[in-house]
């Protein structure tokens, strides 16, 4: 289990776990399609931001939700 | 009968609102731009049987389920107004996630529609629906619509829809999602909630084919990484801020703008000759200089307006305006804000009301208020006037002049939010998550349409509130206390003149300390294109804009020398203005959005320093840069801005004190 930050990019990782103890974060996220089981891919790191793919749609997270991310 | 419109963020909800009831609300291509439920009639030409047929725009959400925090508008909305039936506006290009919010749709009891829009994207994406099936499987008729699209849109399709499964008088069905019914506890919402997810794939995985995975770079993402760059996107950002101002203020505005003030000299000469030589001085003077002349300058720079409104839509219908607020973050994250607080600012870029609602959306309450208090200081449409006025006048037209402001004013926001931070010692941090939305080719027309719309505001306060105040500058500078009308040679006499010196005196220190500019200050708060009006009564200059030269302010050396100040003093000037607080209309606007006296007072006050101390930098270090000196009243000055330093610091060391609970982290929803 890592952390999405510190994963590759164009490679497909399954979600672990929401690491964080904010539980709006984790049902926010749940209502993306970003929960354990499901599929996310990095697109591009730019900075400290981070774009990803979940289900069939590009987000830009911040490097906090890329390191609460486990993937 | 009254239809909802509901779906996820971006998806083209306003957009389809306006094409199906003919209104013009604000949209965006990007998430988050409607805050508030808006109502309209469904237009005639979709409407042939002139049934009474009412639409209710719904802010975007991705869910409704209870216990998750996703604000329940929706739910709210169908709870206590039982509309009769709810258009689902499903983007095309994304059923997996949408279609989640569709199956809690289908629960109400409500007859749904479904809204397949954006249905152009999914050819060029090689994503095929297969449309019967997916109405059999959400038990409910799916309509393909292109809401963007003036014909061919597949909209009165879904009105017909819509009327026929009311008529019908059947009740919604909905999906059996197993426990859904019987949950109660968050625990069992949440299992049945993921077995709702999992229906939804087994739907998506039926009805879609895919001929590329959406999760394969695209060109959109190789722009993403040049504009979104680390180092590049900045400068690209100022590079295409600057275009904006100069295509509206050097480009093409000026040419409009001379036709324009063309008709109003027009104006001006033929009511002179229709008033003719016998009538009352102060009359023909209020009437002349007063109104046409006061309101004529305002309105020389309306085209000047349009031609920036019209770049602006352009900009923001194209997409790009996501990518500065994930540009911004990095900095916003610095002073305790997010990306997300960009939004309302650009929103505000063309009026300071909409941009302070637009804070709505924010969850964490310091940032939601700090980004209220400071979304102001970007300059609105209204101070535009001001700023090609002087830029116009002292800086031959430079569109620098309005870029920096631009900038200047994110500098300013950045500091500010950097002070609230320390002073409300709300260290929190917030995660950062927004959906990026597609580029597309912005649309000429929907920009024609936001431009014509913008100008008619701006005639019609032009016509009213400016008209109004205009008028009373007039008559207050016409006659003295003993309501004699004043002597020309004694203009310090007039009622304006007394009001306004005593507060002139306090502009020394900044370099405009003459009671013609603390006038125009003082009308600005009614409304900040009274500036520019009160400025051309109270000089007696009737039109700044030139009609021989094709510049737009013409006789640029004649006016500074009517007005007495120099470049630097001007700068001083419009920075003055532009940074004190808006308009009453947006402080209005903030006052709903701060929901507490405590912080609108302290809002007025930040703001009011904030416009004095950097109009004071700007005028001494200016006079010192460039006559070896500083400027007038600088002692005096000084101790007023080491006051305003003083105070602001004390109050950042006593909020840094406080007790430092665990930083808490709130989600920023966009």
């Amino acid at each position: 289990m890592m952390a999405l930050s510190k994963g590759k990019i164009n490679t497909p990782y399954t979600v672990n776990c929401i690491n964080t103890s904010q539980e709006d974060l984790r049902e926010f996220l749940f209502t993306l399609g970003c929960y354990p089981g499901e599929k996310v891919t990095i697109i591009s790191k730019l900075a400290s931001n981070y774009i990803i793919n979940i289900k069939d749609a590009r987000y830009s997270i911040d490097e906090d939700l890329a390191n609460a991310i486990m993937v | 009968m009254k239809i909802a419109l509901a779906g996820n963020p971006n998806s083209g909800k306003t957009t389809l609102f306006n094409a199906i009831t003919g209104r013009v609300e604000h949209v965006g291509n990007w998430p988050g731009v409607t805050v508030e439920k808006k109502e309209g009639d469904i237009k005639q030409s979709l409407n042939p049987k002139k049934e009474n047929l009412i639409v209710v725009d719904l802010p975007g959400a991705y869910s409704m389920s209870p216990y998750t925090s996703e604000e329940s508008i929706t739910k709210d909305f169908v709870l206590t107004e039982k509309p009769d039936a709810i258009i689902n506006i499903v983007d095309a290009t994304n059923l997996s996630r949408s279609l989640f919010f569709t199956t809690q749709l289908l629960e109400l009891g409500i007859p749904v529609v479904v809204a397949l829009n954006k249905s152009d994207l999914t050819e060029e994406k090689g994503i095929a629906i297969d449309i019967p099936a997916l109405s059999d499987a959400l038990h409910c008729p799916v309509i393909q619509t292109v809401a963007a699209k003036s014909a061919n849109n597949g909209l009165p399709e879904l009105i017909n829809a819509v009327i026929t499964v009311v008529r019908s008088g059947k009740k919604q069905v909905a999906l059996n999602i197993g426990g859904v019914r019987n949950a109660s506890t968050k625990e069992q919402f949440e299992k049945a909630d993921k077995k709702r997810f999992a229906v939804v794939n087994t739907i998506v995985a039926e009805v879609e084919r895919r001929k590329v995975s959406s999760e394969k770079q695209t060109l959109q993402d190789k722009v993403d990484r040049i504009v979104a760059h680390k180092w590049l996107g900045i400068p690209i950002f100022a590079l295409i801020i600057w275009l904006v101002f100069s295509i509206s203020q050097t480009w093409v505005g000026p040419w409009f703008a001379d036709t324009f003030v063309g008709w109003i000299d027009l104006l001006y000469e033929s009511v002179a000759a229709l008033l003719g030589e016998e009538v009352n001085p102060v009359l023909g003077a209020l009437l002349l200089d007063g109104i046409i002349g006061g309101v004529g300058a305002v309105i020389g720079f309306l085209p000047l307006i349009m031609v920036l409104f019209f770049c602006l839509a352009l900009l923001e219908d194209c997409g790009y305006m996501a990518r500065v607020a994930m540009v911004m973050d990095r900095f916003f994250k610095k002073v305790g804000l997010s990306g997300r607080s960009i939004i309302p600012m650009i929103i505000g870029t063309g009026c300071s009301i909409p941009g302070v609602m637009a804070t709505r959306t924010i969850k964490n309450e310091r940032q939601r208020r700090t980004t209220a208090m400071l979304a102001p200081f970007m300059p609105c449409g209204a101070k535009l006037p001001i700023i090609a006025l002087f830029a116009g006048v002292f800086f031959s037209d430079n569109s620098w002049v309005g870029t920096s402001m631009y900038f200047l004013g994110i500098v300013v926001i950045l500091l500010g939010a950097l002070i609230i931070r320390q002073i409300t010692g709300d260290f929190s941090r917030s995660y950062f998550i927004m959906e990026l939305p597609e580029y597309r080719i912005p649309s000429v027309k929907r920009a024609a349409i936001s431009m014509l719309m913008r100008a008619k505001a701006f005639i019609i306060k032009a016509g009213t509130i400016i008209l109004v105040s205009n008028a009373v500058v007039q008559m207050l500078q016409t006659f003295d206390w003993q309501l004699q009308v004043v002597a020309e040679t004694a203009p310090e006499t007039s009622i304006l003149a007394t009001i306004a010196s005593p507060l002139a005196l306090l502009f020394i220190p900044l370099g405009f300390g003459m009671w013609q500019f603390a006038a125009a200050a003082v009308t600005g708060f009614i409304a900040k294109e009274n500036v520019v009006g009160t400025l051309a009564v109270c000089f007696g200059i009737t039109n700044f804009i030139d009609t021989e030269e094709l510049a737009l302010v013409g006789g640029a050396a004649d006016v500074s020398s009517v007005m007495g100040i120099g470049a630097v003093a001007a700068l001083s000037y419009l920075v003055f203005n532009l940074f004190t607080p808006p308009c009453f209309a947006a402080i209005g606007a903030m006052n709903s959005e701060l929901e507490s006296k405590k912080w609108l007072a302290a809002a007025i006050a930040f703001q009011l320093s904030m416009g004095y101390v950097l109009a004071f930098l700007v005028y001494q270090i200016g006079t010192l840069a460039t006559t070896g000196s500083f400027g007038a009243g600088f002692l005096g000055g000084l101790i007023a801005v080491a006051v305003i330093a003083g105070t602001i610091g004390y109050l950042m060391r006593k909020g840094s004190k406080k007790e430092q609970s665990l930083p808490e982290i709130g989600v920023v929803k966009a």
